[in-house]
C-alpha cells in the first residue's frame, strides 16, 4: 500500500536533510511503526507521504498514487489524525465532522457513530472551543476516520491522553487493523508501537537504522531477565538476573533457597531499550 | 459543492466570531453619523471685518441700497471675547513694519447680515468695526481677511474715490490676492468684461452629490476593502492558529476552494455593511446593478490582497508592519477625494482612488457606465492574478 524508496528531504538549502535516503514497504492490512526521538524525520516522512510536503527526490507511492504528482482524488484513500488537535473550534463537534463528510467524494461514515466510538456522546452539539485538550483529540481522531480510509496516518495518537481513553484508541485501531486499514503510526512512544504494529522502522537523523517486528527484535536484542526482591536480615533486597547466564541462574537458585522472596517478576528487553542499543540514543 | 460547504461553513464561523459584527456595527454607526452629524448642505458662512475710515453717514450710505431693496439687513450688534495677541503688520507698498499688541478684552461690531436670493439662505456678515485697530485685532485671531476703506472726497461728495487697504494673513495665494486688486483697480466695465470671456461651466447643469451622499463612496470603500483586507486576514491567521489548513489540505477539497469561501465571507460581509450605508442615504437613485458589480469585484481584489499577504506570515502580529503600511497607503486617495486640488497623477495608481472614483460616478444618476466597467475589467484582472499567487503561495508554505 506505501511504497517508499530513496527517499531524502531538505528543508533548507544547506545540503543538511532532515529524511537521508530511506526506504521501506508497507503491505495492505500491516500497522507500521515510525519511531524515533523528536526531529528525526518522523513527521517531516509523514508529512510527503500525506502530501502536505512536497516531495523532493525518490519515489513515492500511497495507496497506488504517485505522490509526485497532484492527485486530489488519492485523499479519498487517505485518512490523517495530527498529533496537533486542529478543529474548528466555532463549530460543534458534530459540525466539524459534517463539514469534512462533505469535502470527501467516498461514502462517509455517520458522524455520530465517530462521535460514538471515541466517546464524545452527548458533546456532539457542544463547540470544540470548549472542549479539553483531550476531548478535542479525539475529535481530531474521529475525523481521520470520517471517509473509511484505506491508509491511516496517526501521529502520535494517544499523546496526552488519560490511560481509560488511550486505551479505547488503541482498540479502536486493532479493530481497524483486523478489517485490513493500513496504519502508519508515528510516535516516540515504544509501549504503544510494541502493542500495536506488526512492524516498526527506528530513524534517527533522518537514517532508518532497521526495520523488523517488535518479536524479531525482543529476540534478536533482548535478554531474558528475572527481578528478584527479597528480604535479608531485616533489609529488601532486590537483584536483576539474566536467565541465559549460569553464574545469574545459580544465583536465582541460592536466592529461593536461602531467603524469603517477596517478589519475582520475569522481565524482556523493551523496545526502547533495544532503540538505544541499536542507535546509541534515546528516544526523548 | 464543497465550494458551498466550505462558504456555509465560514458563514457559520463568521456568524459565530466576532469580526462579522464589527463590520455591521460599524457600518450602522457610519449610518448613524451620516443620517445625525453630516448635514445635507455645508454650513460655510463667509464673515469679514471691515472698519470704514469716514464720516458714520458716508458709510452708511454704502448699504443703503442694499438694504432698502432687502439684499442686507441689519442686526444687533455683536460682542466678540478676544484673546490677547501681538503681532506685526507688513505695509506691502511701503515695506513698512508696525508692531501691535493687545490685551485680551472685548470688541463690540454692528453687524450686517447678506442675504442671497437664489439660494435663499443669510451667506454673509459684514462685522463694522469702530477703530481700524479692532478690525486688526479681529482679523489676526480670527485668521480673516480685514479691510480698511477711505475716502478721498477732493473732487466733491457726489464724485468720491474709494480706498481699500486689505488685511491679509500671508498665507493667502497670489492667484486670491490678484483677484482683490482687479475688484478694485479695474473699472466694473472691464471686470465685467473679463468675467464674460472666462469659459464657465454651470455647476447647476452636473450633477452632484450633497455632503451626506458625498461620504457615502468613502465609506463603501473604506468598508469594502480595508476592512475586508483586514478581516480576511484575520480569519486566515485565526485557521492557522487552530491549524485546521493542514486537516483541508489532507481532504480531496482543493485549497483554492478554501481560499474562495473565504473572500465569499468577505464579499457577503461587504454586500451587506455596505448596503446599510447605502441603500438609507442614496434610496433609489444609483444604479444599484453596477453598483454591486462594483462591489463584489472590488471587495474580490482586496481580501485576495489580503489571502497574498497573509500568506507570508504565520501570525498576525508578524504581519502588522505590512497589514499598517497596507492600509495607510489605501487611505491616502481620500484626500485628493476630498481636497480636489490635491490630485497628483501618481496618486491614481492607488487603487482606491479609481475605486471612489468609481462608486461616486455609480451613485451620480449621470453614471459615466464606461469608466466604471473599464476599472471591474481592471480589479477583476488584479484579483484573479492575486488569488492565484495566493494559491500558489498556500500550497507551497504549507507545513508539517
Amino acid at each position: 500500500m506505501i511504497s517508499v524508496k530513496n527517499l531524502s528531504h531538505s528543508y533548507d538549502n544547506d545540503g543538511k536533510l532532515a529524511v537521508n535516503n530511506i526506504s521501506f514497504e508497507i503491505e495492505k492490512g500491516e500497522t507500521f511503526g515510525f519511531l524515533g526521538p523528536s526531529g528525526a524525520g518522523k513527521s517531516t516522512t509523514q508529512g510527503i507521504l500525506t502530501g502536505l510536503l512536497k516531495q523532493q527526490s525518490g519515489e513515492v507511492s500511497v495507496g497506488g498514487y504517485d505522490t509526485m504528482k497532484v492527485q486530489n482524488e488519492r485523499f479519498n484513500k487517505i485518512g490523517v489524525s495530527f498529533e496537533q488537535s486542529n478543529v474548528y473550534s466555532k463549530l460543534t463537534a458534530k459540525e466539524n465532522l459534517e463539514f469534512y463528510a462533505k469535502l470527501f467524494d467516498v461514502p462517509t461514515v455517520d458522524p455520530m457513530k465517530l462521535i460514538d466510538i471515541v466517546g464524545l456522546n452527548g458533546k456532539e452539539n457542544d463547540r470544540a472551543g470548549t472542549f479539553s485538550k483531550g476531548m478535542k483529540h479525539r475529535l481530531t481522531f474521529a475525523r481521520s476516520m470520517i471517509n473509511r480510509p484505506e491508509i491511516w496516518f496517526l501521529d502520535e495518537p494517544t499523546t496526552g491522553l488519560d490511560p481509560t481513553i488511550a486505551a479505547r484508541i488503541k482498540e479502536i485501531i486493532k479493530a481497524k487493523a483486523v478489517k485490513g486499514t493500513t496504519s502508519f503510526l508515528t510516535t516516540h512512544n515504544m509501549y504503544i508501537a510494541d502493542e500495536l504494529c506488526d512492524r516498526v522502522a527506528f530513524i534517527i537523523d533522518g537514517e532508518i537504522k532497521l526495520i523488523d517486528s517488535p518479536r524479531n527484535l525482543k529476540l534478536q536484542y533482548g535478554q531474558k531477565l528475572v527481578e528478584i526482591e527479597y528480604a535479608n536480615g531485616g533489609n529488601l533486597v532486590k537483584e536483576t538476573l539474566k536467565t541465559i547466564d549460569d553464574k545469574d541462574r545459580a544465583r536465582i537458585g541460592e536466592i529461593t533457597e536461602k531467603y524469603d522472596i517477596q517478589t519475582m517478576h520475569t522481565k524482556e528487553a523493551t523496545l526502547e531499550e533495544i532503540f538505544i542499543q541499536v542507535t546509541g540514543r534515546g528516544l526523548k | 459543492m464543497k465550494l458551498l460547504s466550505s462558504y456555509i461553513k465560514e458563514m457559520k464561523i463568521a456568524a459565530r466570531g466576532f469580526y462579522f459584527y464589527i463590520e455591521i456595527f460599524m457600518a450602522v454607526l457610519l449610518l448613524v453619523i451620516l443620517l445625525v452629524a453630516v448635514k445635507e448642505e455645508s454650513v460655510s458662512k463667509d464673515y469679514e471685518f471691515v472698519f470704514h475710515d469716514m464720516d458714520r453717514a458716508i458709510e452708511d450710505s454704502f448699504y443703503q441700497d442694499d438694504i432698502e431693496e432687502g439684499h442686507m439687513f441689519i442686526v444687533d450688534d455683536t460682542v466678540f471675547d478676544v484673546k490677547a495677541a501681538s503681532f506685526e503688520l507688513t505695509d506691502r507698498s511701503t515695506g513698512e513694519v508696525k508692531a501691535y499688541d493687545f490685551e485680551a478684552g472685548t470688541v463690540t461690531a454692528r453687524t450686517i447680515e447678506a442675504y442671497d436670493e437664489k439660494t435663499g439662505k443669510f451667506d454673509k456678515t459684514l462685522y463694522m468695526m469702530d477703530s481700524e485697530d479692532d478690525m486688526l485685532w479681529m482679523a489676526y485671531t480670527e485668521k480673516k481677511v480685514g479691510a480698511r476703506l477711505s475716502i478721498d472726497e477732493k473732487f466733491g461728495i457726489e464724485n468720491i474715490t474709494v480706498y481699500y487697504d486689505y488685511i491679509m494673513q500671508g498665507f493667502e495665494t497670489e492667484r486670491f490676492t490678484n483677484v482683490l486688486y482687479v475688484l478694485h483697480t479695474e473699472t466694473p466695465d472691464t471686470v465685467s468684461a473679463m468675467i464674460d470671456t472666462q469659459s464657465v461651466r454651470s455647476l447647476e447643469e452636473v450633477d452632484t452629490l450633497n455632503n451626506r451622499e458625498n461620504m457615502v463612496p468613502l465609506m463603501v470603500v473604506f468598508m469594502g476593502s480595508l476592512m475586508g483586507f483586514f478581516i480576511v486576514m484575520a480569519y486566515i491567521f485565526l485557521d492557522k492558529s487552530e491549524g485546521v489548513i493542514k486537516a483541508l489540505a489532507v481532504t480531496p477539497s482543493s485549497v483554492w476552494k478554501y481560499l474562495m469561501s473565504k473572500a465569499m465571507v468577505i464579499m457577503t460581509t461587504v454586500l451587506v455593511s455596505s448596503s446599510v450605508i447605502t441603500i438609507p442615504v442614496m434610496g433609489l437613485q444609483p444604479n444599484y446593478a453596477l453598483f454591486y458589480l462594483y462591489l463584489i469585484i472590488t471587495t474580490f481584489t482586496f481580501a485576495a490582497l489580503g489571502l497574498l499577504i497573509a500568506s507570508f506570515f504565520d501570525t498576525i502580529e508578524k504581519s502588522f508592519g505590512i497589514l499598517y503600511f497596507t492600509m495607510i497607503a489605501l487611505m491616502i486617495p481620500a484626500f485628493s477625494y476630498f481636497i480636489p486640488s490635491f490630485d497628483p497623477v501618481w496618486l491614481r495608481y492607488f487603487p482606491t482612488y479609481p475605486m471612489l472614483q468609481g462608486f461616486k460616478e455609480i451613485i451620480m444618476s449621470g453614471t459615466d457606465v464606461g469608466y466604471v466597467l473599464t476599472y471591474c475589467g481592471i480589479f477583476a484582472v488584479a484579483g484573479v492574478v492575486l488569488f492565484a499567487f495566493a494559491n500558489y503561495r498556500f500550497k507551497k508554505t504549507l507545513t508539517v
